[in-house]
């Protein structure tokens, strides 16, 4: 089976040779299979930030490959990663970044318009994924009009619209409230089960973590440990995720 | 300890405050430099016949001074939004407000005289450079002109030192009052909505009857030379209303009707290119009416002052037909004439008594006597020519100023060969050239006039040819012309700055959004573009609205000068460019800042 992230041997160094240099990403392997809902767990500085960044284009690696829906993404020049990024990534991040002066169907659309897609078929797009994801009533107001759960619904669809390859989300639920928060990953969960999208989630909160099917803990820039949610419920998922957290910071 | 992290913080930003203080410089440097004209009033005096020339710059003084306060206030607001994060910061970490306000105000302060000092001194050496280019290229005489004058040094001095205590002031309060919070988050505050469709179409509507009447009073002063002093006032009034109703409503329109149209809208950036704007025109809506209207009056008073220009070439041409003439030419004159493009040359040959010049009426027969005269009610000059200038009394006219001043106050005769041999006088050969183009070959001109005057010292004082006529024309347009272009790029170079400095001040608030385009995979070509687009419609909107109020304005000078239109091309060609040099240099401020 192809598999949509492969990621072997990848290393990041900051700061040229002969000054002080920094390890942010040591030996890095791993892979996401296509309709995996994958999560990627660790502390404040442990690497997460910049493994993302380097899975979704905007940084490269010093080493290692990395093989995004079989193409391999360290070989692209800019704007051949802005174009991957346009077509086969959607992006959900912690702030939202929603363009304040488009409204929601603007901000949903804008990939459809950025690939250059025909009007007509933008409109049904933006329709259907709004309908899944309960935007339709909020399509003509702006990011301000709206609350934080719905701004981060609004970022969900636009990163959904285009029907990339995979999605990634930064904290998605970093600045939401825990009603919003759960609603939203249901909503992914939702997603990713029924139209089969591969998402994965950098997250260092345990609850988040625990709609994963399967979680990377990551610590000093390598991956340590894996644990998987095989056929327990989410409630006894998230308490394993909390003990792994105890044991892995040690 | 706060002073060295406050001067730290300003080194981070060198490329950010290097923009501050080369706005605030270019401020102060145009100030004085128009401040070196107006306030000089030996200088306006000699130069202009007009009584009204005070008054223009009188006019332009309060105009200047507004824009320049209205200037200085955008830098401010730009200083501010650099400085407010870090000042919170501090004041999160325990620093006084008290403190923290006299820091901005010595910071604003100290800023404000440094850039205003070195403006100034900026503005006395562009003045010689600008004030010597001017004259040169339209070869001017200006009469008591310095480029350092005193007084106009103190003015600025005064009244920049006044208002950045003004602004200091408001800034030390501003920090004082505002909380903590608000100044660590003042990025992330929402942006407000405003949805109000009738209340833009009544100002659409407004907005076009008064530039209606604006348009109609200049129409009407330009018609009724004595209106002019009641129709620049309501023009102005009701212009700067229209422009302003016009681009907050009517621009507005536009743009949504633009982004109903998917198959435009839905392309590419253009929807975020169309919302940015429709956003930023709410909020720059003031100041793109004042750019509108300074282009007006910037590129009206360069217009006008050309317009002086053509005026000298019609008045010289309406007062001589020749351009050269030579009483007994010796053999240098007789080979300098070979360096000119002639078109026509007549020798004509008199003798004198006491009372009367003859001339041999044959020697008009052979080579028609070519004449001027300049129809006072239309200002425009003909040409003529006649084979008996005792029948023609402008030929007889023209044929006077040929001669010696000792000799012009004599009848002319024209008789037959035989009496003219008959007469025993001695005899004087004349002889007229006329080239091609008086301008194309002046400077040949120039040099026979001035060894005319040499052959015959008398003809210094006297004149009569056509060069002299030309110095005299010149020398009295030449003021106005001056003052006309001075006066232009000044408001020009003014104007572009305050549109360029708005443009960079929301610079930094546009950052992020430009940041999550490049993320979500949006080229940087066309990142690139689409802010090419957005700056391009920011400064075209007042240039357009400008160029419509100079066309109709032109209307007040109708009678006034002469073919006010004629050559327009080259003024708008001069604005054009240097406007298009702050268009490039925003475009390349605002893509350093925003794109990384």
């Amino acid at each position: 089976m192809q598999k949509i992230v492969e990621v072997q041997n990848v290393e990041k160094i900051y700061g040229k040779a002969g000054e002080k240099q920094f390890k942010a990403l040591s030996d890095v392997n791993f892979e996401v299979k296509p309709g995996e809902f994958v999560g990627i767990m660790g502390a404040s500085g442990s690497g997460k930030t910049t493994l993302l960044n380097i899975l979704s284009t905007l940084d490269t690696p010093t080493s290692g490959q990395v093989e995004i829906a079989g193409q391999d993404i360290t070989k692209l020049n800019n704007n051949q990663m802005a174009d991957f990024r346009a077509n086969k990534i959607g992006f959900i991040f912690q702030d939202f970044n929603l363009l304040e002066n488009l409204t929601a169907y603007e901000n949903i659309a804008l990939p459809l318009a950025l690939q250059n897609k025909p009007a007509k078929s933008i409109k049904p797009a933006v329709s259907s994924i709004a309908e899944k994801l309960g935007l339709t009533e909020i399509l003509n107001h702006y990011p301000t009009e709206l609350s934080g759960g719905q701004k981060q619904r609004v970022a969900a669809a636009r990163a959904l619209v285009h029907e990339p390859s995979i999605v990634f989300g930064d904290e998605p639920t970093g600045a939401l409230d825990s009603k919003s928060a759960r609603a939203l990953m249901d909503t992914l969960t939702k997603i990713n089960r029924e139209d089969n999208v591969s998402i994965l989630l950098v997250t260092h909160d345990p609850f988040s973590a625990s709609f994963c099917d399967r979680i990377l803990f990551i610590k000093d820039g390598e991956i340590g440990q894996e644990l998987k949610k095989e056929d327990v419920s989410r409630a006894e998922y998230y308490q394993e995720i909390l003990d792994s957290l105890g044991t892995f910071a040690e | 300890m706060l002073n060295k992290l406050a001067l730290s913080g300003i080194k981070h930003r060198i490329r950010d405050y290097s923009v501050l203080f080369s706005g605030l410089m270019i401020a102060s440097a145009i100030f004085y430099m128009f401040m070196s004209l107006a306030t000089n009033q030996t200088f306006l005096s000699s130069n202009s016949p007009a009584a009204a020339t005070s008054f223009i710059f009188g006019f332009g003084i309060v105009l200047l001074a507004i824009i320049t306060i209205v200037y200085v206030n955008y830098a401010n607001t730009f200083l501010l939004s650099m400085r407010q994060k870090e000042y919170g910061m501090f004041m999160m970490l325990g620093a006084k407000s008290s403190k923290i306000s006299r820091m901005i105000f010595v910071e604003t302060f100290a800023i404000g005289a440094i850039s205003t000092v070195i403006g100034t001194l900026i503005g006395i050496l562009a003045t010689g450079f600008v004030s010597k280019w001017i004259i040169s290229v339209l070869d001017m005489q200006v009469k008591h002109f310095n480029s350092f004058y005193l007084p106009a040094l103190l003015w600025t001095f005064v009244f920049f030192i006044v208002i950045f205590m003004f602004s200091a002031i408001r800034n030390s309060v501003s920090l004082r009052r505002s909380k903590v919070l608000t100044l660590l988050k003042r990025d992330s505050q929402p942006v407000k909505i405003k949805r109000n469709g009738v209340l833009k179409a009544i100002q659409a509507v407004l907005g076009l009857i008064l530039l209606i009447i604006g348009y109609l009073s200049m129409w009407y002063a330009g018609q009724n030379p004595g209106f002019i002093y009641l129709g620049i006032p309501i023009a102005l009034v009701t212009i700067v209303g229209g422009t302003y109703f016009t681009i907050n409503s009517f621009v507005t329109a536009v743009i949504v009707m633009l982004k109903k149209n998917t198959k435009y809208s839905q392309k590419g950036l253009n929807n975020f290119t169309l919302s940015q704007l429709s956003f930023r025109i709410n909020d720059y809506t003031k100041i793109l009416s004042m750019v509108s209207i300074m282009f007006a009056l910037a590129l009206g008073a360069i217009t006008v002052g050309l317009g002086f220009n053509n005026q000298i070439d019609n008045v010289v041409n309406g007062q001589n037909y020749y351009d050269v003439q030579l009483t007994n030419p010796d053999a240098s004159q007789q080979k300098r004439l070979k360096s000119l493009n002639i078109d026509k040359k007549d020798v004509y040959n008199f003798k004198a008594d006491d009372k009367n010049v003859y001339y041999r009426a044959s020697e008009f027969k052979k080579q028609p006597l070519g004449f001027s005269q300049i129809d006072t009610q239309t200002m425009i000059s003909k040409l003529g020519t006649s084979s008996d200038p005792s029948k023609s009394e402008n030929a007889r006219y023209e044929l006077m100023n040929t001669r010696m001043p000792n000799q012009r106050t004599k009848e002319a005769k024209f008789v037959s060969d035989k009496a003219y041999s008959a007469i025993n006088a001695k005899e004087t050969t004349t002889v007229l050239v006329k080239t091609n183009s008086f301008k194309d070959n002046l400077a040949g001109i120039k040099a026979i006039s001035k060894a005319e005057v040499k052959r015959y010292p008398v003809l210094k004082n006297a004149g009569g040819d056509k060069y002299s006529s030309y110095t005299l024309i010149n020398g009295f347009f030449s003021g106005l012309e001056f003052m006309g272009f001075f006066l232009g790029i000044a408001f020009l170079a003014m104007l572009a700055s305050c549109l360029m400095f708005k443009i960079l001040s929301g610079a930094n608030g546009d950052v992020k959004r430009y940041n999550m385009l490049y993320k979500i995979g949006t080229k940087q070509k066309v990142l690139r573009s689409a802010i090419n687009k957005e700056i391009a419609v920011l400064f075209s909107v007042p240039a357009v609205l400008g160029i419509v109020h100079v066309l109709i304005g032109l209307q007040m000078f109708i009678k006034i000068l002469y073919k006010p239109y004629a050559h327009i091309e080259i003024p708008f060609a001069i604005f054009i460019v240097l406007y298009l040099g702050y268009y490039f240099l925003t475009r390349y401020l605002y893509k350093k800042i925003v794109l990384k």
